[in-house]
């Protein structure tokens, strides 16, 4: 029971949460009571030193009721969820608590109606269909149970406090990080934009090239045979300087606030989200799919069902013809 | 639940506060969602839940039916607006969780 109650409401959501209504555990007292009811008398009858095969006439009246119940149970709640008619709320939830009622009994009548004979034959195979049925069901209430609160916490990850997408609020946080250093770098390493674009400010200049852009600063002369072409020493170091990407004590890449850092940490935490929700899509195909395994299992068994069936009714009526 | 192009029904993510907000303002109250709901075990009014899902308290009965919800959808297809309620109850959850962790 959840009792995580604080002074703005309700909170928590625990593994083990469970609310029990007054009707659920009337349910539970009803199956066990059926059960124990069919059990004794069973048990009663075959120390009795009756017939305690299937087809004896008790074997034959458990099975008819296990059927039955089987039937209820694959009929009843399918029929009242697509009906539209007199619906109440809470209704269906009952309607599935009956359903899973319906079919334990109708699996204890049929493993009775046995007698403990499991020979390889047709009704065997009913019974392991139906057990798998009712196993199947009931794991799938523990996935109902479980996976949800897993997918919660999936998105608890993928959603900010405010309930915002995480992934926008990331991806927006990495472009301003990638904005502000891109104009740290052009602003650094750009004195004339006009002849020195940003998209090449990172690309060695050649020294025909620093020619061109240092002519500004150092006038042509008339005779150009008395200038060396070859830069100067001086002029290759600050060239040297403005361009490499070394840690440099005197860099300006090492600047506080020069370039923004976390672009590492945030990429990281990107990932995590989208793992976040790549499982979060699983497990919603997990509570999918496991429901359609479900509807499969209780088709395959009802086809045992009838075919046991039709093998019984051929080997009662076969004698009582000749 | 929608329909890709290969037919089949995809599965939905979540879906933002922002946008389960404006899904509570844009649901008209006619309770078909709840009546299509296999795990509401107590009679619930659905402004009620709506109230509650827009943010505040969360009390007892609303509580019980967000921790007892179990995203199967049966609660999309009916609604004549095409709202997800599945979605509002994934919001709730992570607000139960959220509030259970003290955040």
């Amino acid at each position: 029971m959840e009792n995580g109650r604080g002074r703005s409401g309700e909170a928590g959501y625990s593994w083990l949460y469970h609310a029990p209504t007054p009707r659920g555990g009337l349910r539970v007292l009803i199956v066990l009571l059926v059960i124990g009811l069919a059990g004794g008398f069973l048990v009663w009858y075959v120390r009795s030193g009756n017939d305690a095969s299937p087809d004896s006439p008790i074997g034959l009246i458990y099975a008819s009721i296990g059927t039955m119940l089987l039937l209820l149970a694959l009929t009843l709640y399918s029929l009242h969820r697509r009906s539209h008619r007199q619906r109440v709320l809470g209704g269906l939830r009952a309607s599935l608590g009956w359903h899973m009622a319906l079919a334990i009994m109708g699996l204890a009548f049929l493993a009775m109606h046995s007698f403990g004979e499991l020979n390889p034959r047709t009704g065997t195979y009913a019974l392991y269909g139906m057990l798998a049925l009712v196993i199947s069901g009931l794991l799938g209430r523990l996935l109902d149970r479980l996976v949800p609160r897993m997918m919660a916490t999936e998105v608890h990850q993928a959603l900010t406090a405010q309930g915002d997408d995480r992934i926008e609020t990331i991806s927006q946080k990495l472009q301003a990080i990638v904005v502000h250093n891109t104009q740290s770098i052009r602003g650094f390493a750009a004195p004339d934009e006009k002849r020195n674009p940003p998209g090449n400010s990172l690309v060695p200049l050649s020294p025909q090239r620093a020619l061109t852009w240092r002519d500004k600063t150092l006038h042509t002369p008339w005779d150009l045979a008395y200038i060396s072409l070859e830069p100067t020493p001086q002029e290759l170091s600050r060239e040297n300087g403005q361009l490499r990407f070394i840690s440099d004590k005197k860099s300006d890449f090492l600047r506080p606030g020069a370039l923004l850092p976390g672009t590492a940490e945030e990429i990281d935490e990107l990932e995590v989200v989208r793992e976040a929700m790549r499982r979060e899509l699983f497990y919603r195909y997990v509570t999918r799919y496991w429901r359609r395994f479900h509807i499969l299992l209780a088709l395959v068994t009802l086809g045992l069902l009838i075919w046991h069936i039709v093998y019984a009714l051929q080997l009662m009526l076969v004698p009582m013809l000749h | 639940m929608f329909k890709n192009k290969l037919g089949q029904r995809a599965v939905r993510l979540h879906k933002t506060g922002p946008q389960v907000m404006q899904e509570v303002h844009a649901c008209i109250g006619c309770n078909e969602c709840l009546l299509a709901c296999p795990a509401l075990g107590e009679p619930l009014t659905i402004d009620v839940l709506n109230r509650e899902t827009l943010g505040g308290p969360i009390s007892r009965p609303v509580a019980q039916f967000a921790r007892a919800c179990y995203q199967c959808g049966a609660c999309v297809a009916p609604c004549p607006v095409g709202l997800h309620r599945d979605a509002m109850m994934m919001w709730l959850k992570v607000r139960l969780l959220r509030a259970g962790w003290g955040e």
